[in-house]
């Protein structure tokens, strides 16, 4: 069940995020589940695996954008991350970092589901 | 007439803004803390934005654009933006997460920029009022509503009257009228500025007084231009007759002959500058003919601008699937007893799906106009670029290739660099690399324009001047001027033989390209005699149908096994 104990419980800045959706509950809980099946996330994956890292940062990067206005913070934590990493064209471990990704947001993800 | 207003908004009171962001949630974040204060446009990427900020270009009161966005960046709408006279005027905060990204935007004309994670939504709704308050109030210093002369609204005040005036009035059938005076500009020539300005004020005077009842809006644009949106149903024959009656009355002179363009009823989803092209392409039909004072916005009329709109629609799908394609004309030295092939020009050509082959002197006017000229002219760079470096890896020569420079990509923050990264990418040296400027360019003589052609220099690349002849350049002004290349005006070429007049003229201009220490260009050479002659009077390289018109560039290659 979305809530915001369940968003707290799992390190969401829900205070954060209700005041940037001027404090309507229902409205913060509807961009999250929109910004949870964000088609970047596909995008990310998909480009990581071509080593398209210019394609991948874009894509790493609008979901940053994304998950920091929703303040989904363990989940932003990670894909500042990685947009750092793909910022600088880096030789990093990729496929970790988008684990950590996938774990974050499919711990959110869980939330919406029932 | 309207009265005055002294800020923008529609029907109900909320001024416009426009969200261009490719990611959902964000756009919709920003559409709630704007929801109850404005009217909120959303564009989820460069391109649909773009077209919306055309159809709405009167009326926005702002933009809020994020940078990084499929099809077409941030950066690049704003940059089209700035390029365009119409659109300029728009405030555009950028969206960015990145403090890098800021001050670059800022130096590329936003007003201001809004970071992402957002801050709280007052914070945030204050930022975007303080930019619209402070936008409106320099519009409001920077122009005032009328024009000093005819005390008519200005251009920019009228269009934005009458679509107020339409949203008043949305059932009246309205339409768009623009008048001139025939060859205004020898009467201010012969008979002087003052009298022409008198002209000027008088017929503002007239059409304030013989302007139906009904209402309306009436401006002037510039120079003799006027436009008037007005209820359908006026007779103009009847209109246009009383105001040169009053004319000769007022200044004792038969000769002022006045010339409508009408579009009636014009199409009330059309943004009002359309509807004024529309018209003016109606006055254009008469221009320099006495016998007819008023022409129709027709049936041939509209099919010739909805092709234009459809060209214009088509662009960016054109640029996506190749249907641009850059053919090369070679130029050869003529100094030698054999011509030898020098360097090449790349021009486009626009193969349409539907419409088949579509000359430059078409379309480019169109792209000059709304400022995609910059995105084409980028294109045909890289595509040129590219070409070189496919031949020298082919042939193991560097053939030079010029391209093209409008005006208004030399204003692009990006400008420079952009040329400089594409000799890097293909390892050309800028100085096989020439940029063509046209001669009109120059004689705005803006500070900004000669520092950005000296720094090109300065990195190496060749500039050369183009069409030469056909612009004002005063010798003054050309001793100045940072070139390398001086091409004539192909008019003066073909009429060569026509002429004493014209041979005396290049004659002249060889001898300034001479003088300057520049080499001089011939182009549209058609003739052997013209041949001859261009090197006879000392012109050093030729470009034209004499050696062959511009080609494919497999077709080109044929020249450059000529040469090794």
């Amino acid at each position: 069940m979305l809530s915001i104990d369940a968003l707290k419980a799992l390190g969401a800045n829900t205070e954060e995020g209700l005041t940037r959706c001027m404090g309507k509950e229902e409205f913060y809980f509807k961009l999250i589940r929109m910004g949870l099946e964000d088609g970047n996330y596909g995008r990310l994956e998909q480009t990581l695996g071509e080593k398209d890292l210019e394609g991948a940062f874009e894509a790493a990067h609008a979901l940053k954008g994304v998950a920091g206005n929703l303040s989904l913070t363990p989940l932003y934590e990670a894909l500042s991350e990685i947009t750092e990493r793909l910022r600088a064209r880096e030789d990093a471990d990729y496929p970790a970092l988008l684990q950590d990704v996938k774990t974050q947001r499919d711990a959110f993800a869980a939330l919406c589901e029932d | 007439m309207l009265k005055s207003h002294d800020r923008f908004y529609s029907e109900d009171g909320k001024r416009l803004v426009l969200i261009v962001e490719d990611e959902p949630v964000n756009r919709a974040l920003l559409s709630v803390y704007l929801e109850d204060e404005y009217d909120v446009l959303e564009a989820e990427d460069g391109v649909q934005a773009l077209e919306i900020i055309r159809e709405n270009q009167s009326l926005l009161s702002l933009v809020i654009l994020d940078l990084m966005m499929p099809k077409m960046s941030g950066q690049e709408v704003l940059e089209i933006m700035q390029g365009s006279d119409e659109l300029r005027r728009i405030p555009v905060i950028v969206l960015t997460s990145d403090e890098d990204a800021e001050v670059p935007s800022l130096q590329q004309g936003a007003a201001d920029f809004i970071k992402k994670p957002l801050e709280k939504p007052a914070v945030v709704q204050a930022r975007i009022r303080r930019i619209i308050e402070l936008s409106e109030d320099t519009y409001i210093i920077q122009n005032t509503e009328r024009d000093d002369l005819t005390g008519l609204l200005n251009k920019e005040f009228f269009y934005r009257y009458s679509e107020l005036f339409k949203l008043h009035h949305p059932s009246w059938d309205m339409d768009a009228l623009v008048m001139d005076v025939n060859n205004f500009h020898l009467i201010n020539e012969i008979q002087g500025r003052a009298f022409g300005d008198r002209i000027l004020k008088q017929i503002g005077e007239r059409i304030m007084s013989r302007v139906p009842g009904t209402g309306g809006v009436a401006g002037r644009s510039h120079a003799d231009t006027f436009l008037l949106y007005l209820p359908s149903g006026t007779d103009y024959e009847e209109l246009r007759d009383m105001l040169m009656e009053d004319l000769t009355n007022d200044l004792s002179n038969p000769r002022v002959h006045l010339r409508l363009g009408v579009y009636r009823e014009t199409d009330k989803n059309l943004p009002m500058e359309r509807c004024f092209d529309r018209a003016k392409m109606a006055a254009d039909l008469i221009r320099n003919n006495y016998d007819r004072g008023i022409s129709l916005y027709d049936d041939n009329l509209h099919e010739q601008d909805l092709k234009n709109q459809k060209l214009i629609n088509d662009m960016q799908k054109a640029i996506d699937e190749k249907q641009f394609l850059v053919y090369y004309q070679p130029k050869y030295d003529i100094t030698g007893e054999k011509p030898v092939l020098k360097s090449a020009e790349a021009l486009i050509r626009w193969k349409h799906p539907e419409m088949g082959m579509i000359s430059p002197g078409i379309f480019i006017p169109l792209f000059e106009k709304n400022g995609l000229i910059q995105r084409l002219d980028r294109y045909v760079w890289k595509e040129a670029a590219e070409q070189m470096r496919r031949w020298r890896e082919k042939f193991g020569v560097t053939v030079p290739v010029s391209v093209n420079v409008s005006r208004i990509d030399m204003y692009a923050a990006d400008f420079v660099p952009f040329l400089k990264a594409l000799m890097k990418e293909n390892e050309i040296k800028p100085e096989d690399y020439f940029l063509e400027i046209t001669e009109s360019a120059y004689t705005e003589n803006s500070v900004q324009l000669i520092q950005t052609v000296e720094e090109l220099r300065g990195y190496g690349f060749h500039i050369e001047m183009d069409d030469f002849g056909s612009g004002y350049s005063s010798l003054n002004m050309l001793a100045e001027m940072p070139i390398d290349v001086l091409k004539l005006d192909m008019r003066f070429i073909r009429n060569l033989h026509n002429s004493d007049r014209n041979t005396r003229m290049v004659e002249l201009m060889l001898d300034i390209a001479h003088r300057l220490g520049v080499i001089a260009v011939a182009e549209g050479v058609e003739t052997e005699e013209q041949m001859l002659d261009l090197k006879r009077m000392g012109c050093q390289r030729i470009q034209g149908y004499y050696f062959s018109g511009p080609v494919p560039p497999e077709e080109f290659e044929r020249f450059i096994e000529e040469v090794i």
